[in-house]
């Protein structure tokens, strides 16, 4: 389609719009390309239950990178999302083994897993919201913002139980709290909790990017903060609403992570926020904001997934795994500098 | 009168405070530091070693390095500029501690290495290390028998920057290659980490469904290896860990787990603890610098009596 439009404009450009093309395509190209290297190399690659294990593995870093595209969009960062999943994750934990201790008042109230789920998702929403508010009524920029609450917030996983694992989450019957394991091994028609979690994420993550006023206000920011502004957009609250975005959705893998393993470890989500952003780039989201879209997103943390279980599954070094994803994400963004340039002189 | 009486309380409050101040500045500070305290192996260690500092009338500092060289050097630093009696570590590596262990020593302060070594001897004034070789042969014929001298297995191992997860690996090796029938059809690094054995696990039971066993480096890797084969419904595998953490006990008494090796960190610190109490005193540990502590190994007849990495009597 663009390629057709690209050579009426002008035919003596026709193979720059092919290329052009490609390269717009590059993630999925990608893609199909390691999942094809995978299949010949990789022993039992190709099977439905192996796929379901990688979107499993894919659903930990493809939601976080839903809510830092959001907050990229707008032009920011958002470095904390990692803590969250360790913080949510102790928090959760923390409920479901030892309950509310309210010293106060002598008791301690143990929530039912719905309960802890909300409280969870609540936490981690509302250190989005102080990210957002320290971007915007503070003026700290959101790299600054955003590594001081990963330092707070992982201090404070620590803090809630000493250093120590809550282990063995799976509730007691008296207390009614039991069926937090669900969220990260149990099924729905066949297909894993955090799977169907991601689809329905990603799809309404989606839409509101794609089709609602909150979305294309989410461009306009990043794309010219000042410009949307004057044209009415209320750029605080936009921006605030993109770090508790993210804050959120980072708290739903704090759940599904400390769910699979049916226990919580305070060290738990580090260096997932590296692994989110780079799965964002790789989907070909712009770090200056304004451009970018959930779906290559989402297509990006798949080749970051498939790479990195089609390597395990080959038996290659974890160092040698470390060196080739590094690898990947560097030619993606060469490749990006590379469309947009040829895309500017083919006018 | 009632305004003297005042006077006189607020007097003698404001002295008693001063008092109390004072005695324990004058008492004696032994700087405790460990790697980071979210693994419980390495929080026992630094309670052990608290606890009993305090019992010989010491008074603690109890820092974490993180297994970051750098930190650690700057904990040392602290640690000489509070003027500290002797120092307590399970170091940041074994190379990248020795010029921090001699700074302490140049300034007066003996070290007391625990848990690992560092590659040079007489800087520090004792290294206490468990036989992380000998444990790790035990638990490897443990899980040899257990798998009936064959069968494919899986090997995690830790982070390979790491001295004692080489080691350990080694020890495994040597026992377990005596038996050709015994076949690791993959050995991957989980980084010493629960939620990265988990999925590592996952991809190699797609690759590798025919296994009938994991071996790992620790207990925690154990533990997310263990929780990707009940989610894959594979309650037969055979899984063996390393360090005796409460876990890995609860999960042997509900036989998940069939083994693990105890290295006896809380005795450990405690006993890196008198040798230092005995060095200050008498100027002289009157034992060898490197000592080694054998690991014992944790199975259903003895996980109950496991509390904390100590072994009840």
């Amino acid at each position: 389609m663009s390629n057709a439009t690209a050579t009426a404009k002008s035919g003596s450009t026709d193979n720059t719009s092919v290329l052009l093309l490609l390269l717009k395509l590059r993630t999925f190209i990608a893609l199909i390309v390691v999942t094809l290297f995978f299949a010949l190399m990789a022993p039992n690659f190709v099977s439905v239950a192996n796929a379901i294990i990688i979107s499993k593995h894919v659903a930990i870093n493809a939601i976080l990178a839903i809510g830092i595209t959001y907050v990229i969009l707008t032009g920011g960062i958002d470095l904390s999302v990692g803590s969250i999943v360790g913080l949510t994750g102790m928090v959760a934990g923390g409920l479901l083994a030892h309950g509310l201790q309210l010293p106060m008042l002598g008791i301690i109230i143990y929530p039912n897993v719905l309960e802890v789920v909300c409280i969870a998702l609540l936490v981690g929403t509302a250190i989005g919201a102080i990210n957002g508010l320290l971007v915007t009524k503070l003026g700290v920029a959101p790299f600054i913002a955003t590594l001081g609450t990963l330092y707070v917030a992982r201090g404070a996983a620590l803090l809630l139980s000493g250093g120590a694992t809550f282990s063995n989450l799976v509730g007691k019957e008296e207390l009614g709290n039991q069926g937090y394991p669900i969220i990260g091994s149990g099924n729905v028609l066949g297909i894993p909790v955090s799977i169907v979690i991601l689809v329905v994420l990603a799809l309404v993550a989606a839409y509101v990017a794609q089709r609602t006023p909150f979305g294309r206000k989410v461009y306009a920011v990043g794309g010219n903060e000042r410009a949307a502004a004057l044209s009415g957009v209320r750029v605080d609250r936009i921006k605030i609403a993109v770090y508790m975005i993210s804050g959120f959705c980072a708290a739903v893998v704090g759940l599904i992570v400390s769910s699979q393993l049916v226990a919580s470890h305070p060290a738990s989500g580090e260096t997932f926020e590296l692994n989110a952003i780079a799965a964002a780039v790789l989907g070909g989201t712009s770090l200056s904001g304004g451009r970018g879209l959930i779906g290559g997103t989402i297509i990006g943390a798949f080749v970051i997934g498939v790479l990195s279980d089609g390597l395990v599954m080959m038996g290659v070094s974890e160092f040698w795994q470390m060196v080739i994803k590094g690898l990947v994400i560097i030619a993606a963004v060469v490749l990006d500098q590379l469309q947009r340039r040829l895309a500017a002189s083919n006018g | 009168m009632k305004f003297a009486r005042t006077i006189a309380a607020l007097a003698l409050g404001a002295m008693a405070s001063v008092s109390m101040a004072f005695p324990a500045a004058a008492q004696d500070l032994i700087v405790i530091i460990t790697p980071s305290h979210d693994n419980p192996f390495f929080k026992a260690e630094a309670e052990g070693a608290k606890a009993r500092a305090e019992e010989l009338g010491y008074t603690t500092q109890v820092y974490s390095h993180d297994d970051d060289a750098n930190k650690q050097n700057e904990l040392i630093d602290s640690a000489i500029a509070a003027g500290a009696k002797a120092i307590i570590l399970d170091n940041a590596g074994a190379d990248a501690s020795v010029a921090a262990v001699q700074k302490a020593k140049d300034a007066g302060i003996p070290s007391f290495l625990i848990d690992r070594e560092i590659n040079a001897t007489g800087v520090a004034v004792a290294q206490i290390v468990s036989n992380n070789y000998q444990g790790a042969t035990l638990g490897a014929e443990a899980f040899v028998e257990a798998m009936g001298e064959t069968g494919n297995y899986v090997e995690l191992v830790g982070k390979e920057s790491d001295t004692n997860a080489g080691i350990r690996s080694a020890g495994y090796h040597d026992v377990i290659d005596q038996y050709p029938d015994m076949v690791m059809v993959a050995q991957q690094s989980a980084n010493w980490s629960q939620t990265e054995a988990f999925t590592k696990m996952e991809s190699i039971l797609q690759a590798n469904p025919d296994i009938k066993g994991v071996i790992a480096g620790n207990d925690t890797m154990a533990m997310g290896a263990l929780a990707a084969l009940e989610a894959a419904g594979r309650n037969d595998v055979i899984v063996v860990g390393f360090d005796g953490s409460n876990d890995v006990r609860d999960a042997i008494l509900a036989g998940k787990v069939h083994a693990t090796v105890l290295q006896p960190a809380y005795r450990q610190a405690q006993w890196a603890v008198e040798l230092a109490d005995k060095y200050l005193k008498e100027g002289s540990t009157g034992m060898d610098e490197k000592i080694s502590m054998d690991c014992v190994l944790i199975d259903e007849s003895n996980a109950g009596d496991l509390e904390t990495f100590a072994l009840a009597d």
